[in-house]
């Protein structure tokens, strides 16, 4: 049954189909479309669970779409990067179920399978993205995640979503044109489409187009990353966005972003001088985005905005740990991806908690919650620790392998850095715990505020559960991933 | 010298970068929403005429195999990608073309510089403040 060779196609096509059919399946019974959508969701996270299961017993495996040989056709491969897919079905379904009683006051409620269907078209994206061998493929799903994503932050009724979900698309549409334009450099240089085969027929015997192709790719997949100094369209798109939408923005969309960037490390592997200068950038803006985003998140008044900047501090220390390109930082990065996409969901999905029980989003404004709120806030509480990386939880692995990894490099003044912009988020974590439980609330609808419905608070509480459990998971990850470590860069086993 | 028959050799693919730049220009200056999504159309433009262009083998024939028709062939891979390119490029151009007309009938402009963007819905209304604990 594992063995079933159509598991993979399956875990793109699945979401895209039932994306699809929401509409008009539920176009007269909106609030029932949760219910499909989670469903969908529950699947494609079975799926994708059994594909796991495969991985780890007989290595990476591949799938010949419509039967055509890899280098002809569209070639799917399930390997440690591709194993993200895990992590992208369990938030999503989470954000699902979460999504039951928020969005009917966050969107249009009868646009609300409109909602449905677009999260699950961006999750069919998203899983198309991280699986596909090919070039071309690449692209075509990364603008099925993307566009959906657009049109998922406009559809809040917050006044600055239409424009916060432009500016978007625009900077979005750009890094997407950049990417297909270096991939026709490549297509042109290789004749092929098939990443790993052009892999091997990428070298450095013609810099010059290869180098404009990395540059194309490098830069696109930066933008879809918000590595800094491209991160600027951010924190209004998260901010604006409904929030179980911000957790899968800042989850999983930006780190579609960094598993785009490995794909490249992936694909120039052969040309390994053309990689260096890359490399020492992705280090410098990646300090420069960690310190940055932190510093920004700590003085923000709204929760969701200070959210979205700790969102640019972390992918700066993930592209921290895959510019050092030493084995512990690039495989702390790797484990952090995923860490950090759980911590920050349960953190965009503790504050949609709140913004939809009382309506605030100020930071001063939420004082004393923790008494009215005891879940939600025990959850936040849990994530805003994690997320500064104390151990034992998630937050902590991944920085602390980066940090190894730059000492390895010889590189100490990095570690202050990254030691640095971890005080901060401390601060701004201990700032928000402060407000909640240990101030007199200052509003009346704090004062009368209740706990949210179990279908908020049960993704919280598993989200931050989570947080604790794979920081205490942090080894079996780290070997995990090793393999796929070893495929970056060049340096082949 | 050699540099320029290089250039000229491949004058196309220097159009396609031309226009690729004029299009980023464009849509990064311009202040204009309207202005900046034409300048996104400018640059999908250039990258299909440039893959389009990557197909292209001097005196080759179309790629079908029939009677009479001997290689070397045109490649076909390229029209069938700037396709399905020019799909995605259509439904992003409706999308931004929609939220053009939504952020006109919200800020009243379309002109960037003009927008100011309206901070009352941030934070509650004054009445929801419970009195003298507001230090």
């Amino acid at each position: 049954m594992i063995d079933w060779p159509h598991w993979l196609p399956l875990l793109a096509v699945l979401p895209l189909v039932g994306g699809v059919l929401t509409p008009l399946l539920f176009y007269r019974l909106p609030t029932a479309a949760c219910f499909w959508a989670a469903s969908i969701a529950a699947l494609t996270l079975a799926v994708a669970v059994a594909l796991l299961v495969r991985l780890l017993g007989s290595g990476g495996f591949g799938y010949a779409v419509g039967g055509w040989l890899p280098q002809y056709g569209i070639e799917l491969r399930f390997d440690e990067i591709g194993a993200l897919a895990v992590a992208a079905g369990f938030i999503a379904l989470l954000s699902l179920v979460f999504s039951r009683h928020y969005v009917a006051r966050a969107v249009d409620p009868d646009r609300a399978p409109l909602y449905y269907a677009l999260v699950l078209i961006n999750l069919g994206g998203l899983n198309g993205f991280l699986v596909t061998g090919d070039l071309f493929n690449l692209f075509v799903f990364m603008e099925i995640f993307s566009v959906s994503a657009y049109a998922l932050v406009a559809m809040a009724r917050e006044p600055i979503a239409a424009l916060a979900a432009l500016k978007y698309l625009l900077l979005g549409a750009l890094s997407s044109l950049l990417v297909l334009f270096s991939v026709g450099v490549v297509f042109a240089m290789t004749g092929t489409l098939n990443i790993a085969d052009a892999a091997m027929r990428l070298d450095a015997s013609e810099p010059m187009p290869a180098a404009l192709a990395l540059a194309g790719l490098a830069a696109g997949f930066a933008v879809k990353a918000a590595l800094f100094p491209v991160h600027f369209w951010l924190p209004d798109a998260h901010a604006a966005a409904p929030a179980p939408v911000s957790a899968m923005l800042s989850a999983l969309v930006v780190k579609a972003g960094v598993v785009g960037m490995l794909r490249t490390l992936e694909l120039f592997g052969g040309a390994g001088e053309l990689l260096q200068p890359l490399l020492i950038l992705m280090v410098w803006l990646g300090a420069a985005g960690a310190l940055g985003g932190a510093l920004m998140a700590l003085v923000q008044r709204d929760i969701k905005r200070m959210l979205a900047y700790s969102t640019v501090a972390n992918i700066g220390y993930i592209f921290i740990g895959l510019g050092l390109a030493t084995a512990s930082a690039a495989a702390g990065a790797m484990v952090h991806v995923v860490n950090h996409a759980v911590i920050k969901s349960a953190l965009f999905l503790a504050a949609g908690a709140i913004i939809h029980r009382t309506g605030l989003r100020n930071i001063d404004d939420l004082r004393g919650l923790g008494q009215r709120m005891p879940v939600t806030c025990f959850a936040m509480a849990l994530a805003l620790v994690s997320l500064s990386g104390v151990p034992p939880t998630a937050g902590f692995i991944g920085k602390w392998q980066i940090a190894l990894g730059a000492l390895d490099a010889g590189k100490p003044l990095l570690v202050a850095v990254l030691v640095a912009a971890g005080v901060i988020v401390l601060a701004f974590g201990i700032r928000v715990i402060n407000a909640l439980y240990f101030r007199p609330p200052a509003r009346m609808s704090v004062a009368t505020a209740t706990d949210s419905p179990a279908s908020m608070w049960l993704p919280l509480v598993i989200l931050a559960f989570g947080c604790i459990g794979l920081g205490l998971a942090g080894q079996p990850m780290l070997q995990f991933v090793a393999p796929a470590v070893q495929g970056l860069y060049g340096i082949v086993p | 010298m050699n540099v320029l028959a290089t250039a000229l050799g491949h004058v196309d693919y220097l159009v396609a970068v031309a226009l690729f730049l004029i299009g980023a220009w464009i849509l990064v200056t311009s202040g204009n929403l309207v202005k900046k999504v034409i300048g996104l159309n400018v640059m999908e433009t250039s990258v299909f005429a440039f893959i389009v262009t990557t197909g292209m083998i001097d005196g080759g024939a179309p790629p079908l195999v029939v009677e009479g028709m001997e290689g070397p062939y045109a490649s076909p891979l390229p029209h069938a990608l700037v396709l399905t390119g020019i799909v995605v490029a259509v439904s992003i151009t409706s999308l931004a073309l929609v939220l053009i007309l939504r952020v006109k009938s919200q800020f009243g402009t379309i002109e960037l510089d003009e927008i100011v963007p309206t901070d009352e819905v941030r934070g509650a209304e004054d009445s929801d403040a419970i009195g003298g604990n507001d230090d």
